[in-house]
């Protein structure tokens, strides 16, 4: 039986992500999630931090190889490890995860077995400025008993939190005010180095 | 337009149709290789990237993308086509393209592991790979000082 986990993600590492899809609206992007099993509550993984990575050819290798490659290293030295996999799609209704997707949760899964796949999804995204949903624009994939990847449902299982209630406002806030030019992913690295996936100044 | 539909093999389709009387369309070719690596068919998207190389063979962009379809396809023979890519590009783009220079690094650490216990024939320049490096490190240095240690222990956990 797979453990019924609960996720709670940092508003920073949520922000980061959705910007970084905002900011290239007509490709897929993905990124990864830092963060923890709690050490008091072995039923919650916390996620810390996230990387944005890619916003083209997100189906090849050797970006994804170096990547997560630096990416361990610099947060495994902070106690952090790869916890998740982050996926937006090309198009704005297309709800489905991809196979790119799964694979690379496959592959975090074989080093952290509750790693879960976070699918933006794009018409709660969209419904922001208007509402006052606390829920993250997110949906949680987790990988059942045979493997596959299935829709956490929202009858109970596992389930996504965001840490602080008020993420959502901050996030569309930031929206308003078009923040997202201001995130820096892996391909932007890879093009300039002096460019930072870390993101250290955007939320200062 | 198929393709903003949602409908894939449609839009593979209709390119593959288009392509076959505009041959010199490169963003067609393009297009196409987009699609069928999003579906992780990296043979399909090897071929679109080769009749790219035969009609533009000077562009940086199609040696580096090719020998990046071909190290995700694997094998010892495609991983060691796709370091004479990287190389290729480094050549076109003057020796600094950090994505080619990274791909050289990968390329000889993954036939070396692929190489283990094989006769010595395949002995290939492994100064290729520490040219590379040391490239990657004075620009890391450079212009990115911050990040110099992931680097080097990048390289490290490369080097086998």
């Amino acid at each position: 039986m797979v453990a019924e986990l609960k996720y709670e993600i940092s508003q920073n590492a949520y922000i980061k992500l959705v910007l970084h899809a905002l900011k290239h609206k007509t490709t897929a992007v993905n990124g990864i999630l830092l963060g923890r099993v709690n050490p008091q509550n072995d039923s919650v993984v916390e996620i810390a931090d996230s990387v944005p990575l890619f916003h083209s050819n997100l189906a090849l290798l050797p970006s994804v190889e170096i990547a997560l490659i630096m990416i361990e290293e610099h947060y495994g030295s902070k106690g952090l490890g790869i916890v998740g996999y982050f996926h937006a799609n090309e198009r704005f209704d297309d709800a489905e995860l991809g196979i790119v997707a799964k694979n690379i949760g496959d592959h975090i899964c074989r080093y952290f077995p509750q790693a879960a796949i976070f699918l933006l999804d794009n018409k709660k995204l969209e419904a922001l400025p208007m509402g006052k949903d606390q829920s993250p624009v997110m949906q949680l994939y987790i990988r059942d008993a045979s493997k596959n990847w299935k829709l956490a449902g929202p009858d109970g299982g596992s389930r996504l939190v965001i840490k602080e209630p008020a993420a959502n406002a901050v996030l569309s806030d930031y929206i308003s005010s078009e923040k997202w030019q201001d995130v820096v992913d892996f391909d932007d690295h890879l093009d300039d180095i002096k460019k930072d996936w870390l993101n250290p100044e955007l939320f200062k | 337009m198929a393709k903003a539909q949602g409908n894939i093999s449609v839009a593979i389709e209709w390119l593959n149709k288009y392509l076959e009387i505009f041959m010199a369309d490169h963003d067609a070719w393009r297009e196409l290789a987009d699609i069928y690596l999003s579906l992780q068919m990296y043979k399909q998207a090897a071929f679109c990237y080769e009749e790219l190389l035969l009609s533009h063979p000077t562009v940086p962009l199609y040696h580096l993308t090719y020998a990046d379809v071909l190290y995700t396809l694997g094998g010892l023979e495609n991983l060691q086509t796709a370091k004479k890519y990287y190389a290729s590009t480094i050549d076109l783009t003057g020796g600094k393209n950090t994505r080619a220079l990274l791909g050289i690094c990968l390329c000889t650490s993954a036939i070396a592991r692929l190489s283990k216990g094989r006769s010595k024939e395949d002995k290939e320049s492994p100064e290729l790979q520490s040219l590379a490096a040391k490239v990657l490190e004075k620009e890391y240095k450079q212009r990115a000082a911050d990040k110099l240690g992931l680097l080097t222990s990048a390289l490290r956990s490369l080097k086998i």
